[in-house]
């Protein structure tokens, strides 16, 4: 099983009205993107994020556009690629222009998509809030402040969840317990 | 905005789609686009009084089945375009056959007419009127095709508002063709062509401002 199975099943099942799974898609590919619109956002004043959230946006959108018979990643560049060089045409610069075909080879979604995957397996074995905390702060890019806000904990505690969850992971990295 | 709230957002508004989301949208707007410039050009310009009679003619048929041979490729190509990762098909050898075969109509024609006659049967009574006329028929389709295109995902805006308007234009040409009465080949070729071009190229103009999202 690819990991372009595994994004293309989710979407699929979105589609269907499965709104769980197409959660689970958004989470899964808006790493991938922010990471796609990172290596191309060097100058020019653009925020990856910002990107990253407006094609997470423009996704959910558009996704009656999807064809099931095509692969996901492909369409998901096609409209991620578009987001960027609209951006640069509203700044009035030239944007970086590849073929889709570049975009694929270069991202490598593939490893990027499953090394998300095993983190989140390895998340899995530690207790929720700390998984929770690592899942805030180290992936979604929360500051320990925000997270301790929004899940109603103190900071000390977000900060004491994300170090002994790091530890966690280090042991079973390890080979231990 | 944090970008785990934002996904709840959007998954709280959820709805299951339709597989042929694509499809069904064209259809419908052409069927309305259509179904408009007919009205208009009956409103407009009225219907051939010898229509009954045109019908019989081969050259009420090859006005219509160009214009088709002309339409059927634009619209599939644009249906194509219509996703982020839609490529238009090679579309320059669809569209060169039927010019080919009319061309060669066309020389027929030109060898059985004396050539006093010529300059007549290119222009007609109507040449200037034509290119025109087809034009403003193709504007109900285009507007149908934007809007269909408010819910696609076109990346390549020029290309698609080329096709869209290529599309717009033959079947707009078609729906001329109950009302024009010139049974040349030459005419046909000639401004019938020029209309399609005049709508393709407004629609190259147009598609990047008009097809943003």
């Amino acid at each position: 099983m690819t990991s372009e199975d595994d994004l293309k099943m989710l979407m699929i099942e979105g589609l269907r009205g499965d709104g769980r799974a197409h959660e689970e898609l958004l989470r899964a590919i808006a790493p991938i993107l922010t990471a796609y619109f990172r290596r191309r956002c060097g100058s020019g004043g653009l925020e990856p994020e910002d990107l990253m959230q407006e094609t997470l946006i423009a996704i959910h959108e558009k996704r009656a556009t999807f064809d099931t018979s095509r692969p996901f990643t492909v369409w998901m560049f096609a409209i991620a690629r578009y987001k960027l060089i609209d951006a640069y045409r509203k700044r009035k610069r030239s944007p970086p222009t590849e073929e889709l075909s570049d975009i694929l080879a270069v991202e490598g979604f593939e490893s990027a998509v499953s090394a998300r995957m095993d983190v989140d397996r390895l998340l899995g074995f530690l207790p929720s809030k700390q998984s929770d905390a690592l899942r805030k702060t180290k992936i979604a890019g929360l500051s320990v402040a925000e997270h301790a806000e929004t899940s109603g904990l103190s900071e000390s505690d977000v900060k004491i969840s994300v170090h002994r969850g790091l530890k966690g992971l280090a042991a079973r990295l390890r080979g231990e317990n | 905005m944090d970008t785990e709230n934002l996904i709840l957002q959007l998954g709280a508004d959820f709805e299951p789609t339709d597989s042929r989301f694509v499809a069904r949208r064209l259809f419908v707007a052409l069927a309305v686009g259509l179904g408009s410039a007919l009205v208009l050009l009956l409103v407009w310009q009225g219907l051939n009084p010898d229509l009954a009679n045109a019908m019989k003619h081969r050259f009420f048929w090859m006005k219509a089945g160009y214009c088709l041979a002309l339409g059927a490729p634009a619209v599939m190509s644009v249906a194509r375009l219509a996703r982020p990762d839609g490529k238009a098909p090679p579309i320059v050898t669809s569209f060169a056959a039927p010019v080919v075969l009319i061309a060669g109509i066309c020389a027929v024609e030109l060898f059985l007419t004396p050539s006093s006659q010529w300059l007549e049967m290119w222009l007609g009574h109507s040449w200037s009127a034509c290119p025109w006329k087809v034009l403003a028929l193709s504007v109900p389709i285009f507007i149908g095709l934007l809007w269909a295109f408010r819910a696609f995902a076109p990346t390549q805006l020029r290309l698609a508002g080329a096709l869209a308007g290529m599309s717009a234009g033959a079947l707009g040409a078609m729906v001329y063709g109950l009302h024009c009465p010139e049974p040349s080949a030459l005419f046909l070729l000639t401004w019938y062509s020029l209309g399609i071009v005049l709508t393709t190229a407004f629609g190259a103009l147009l598609g990047p401002r008009l097809l943003r999202w």
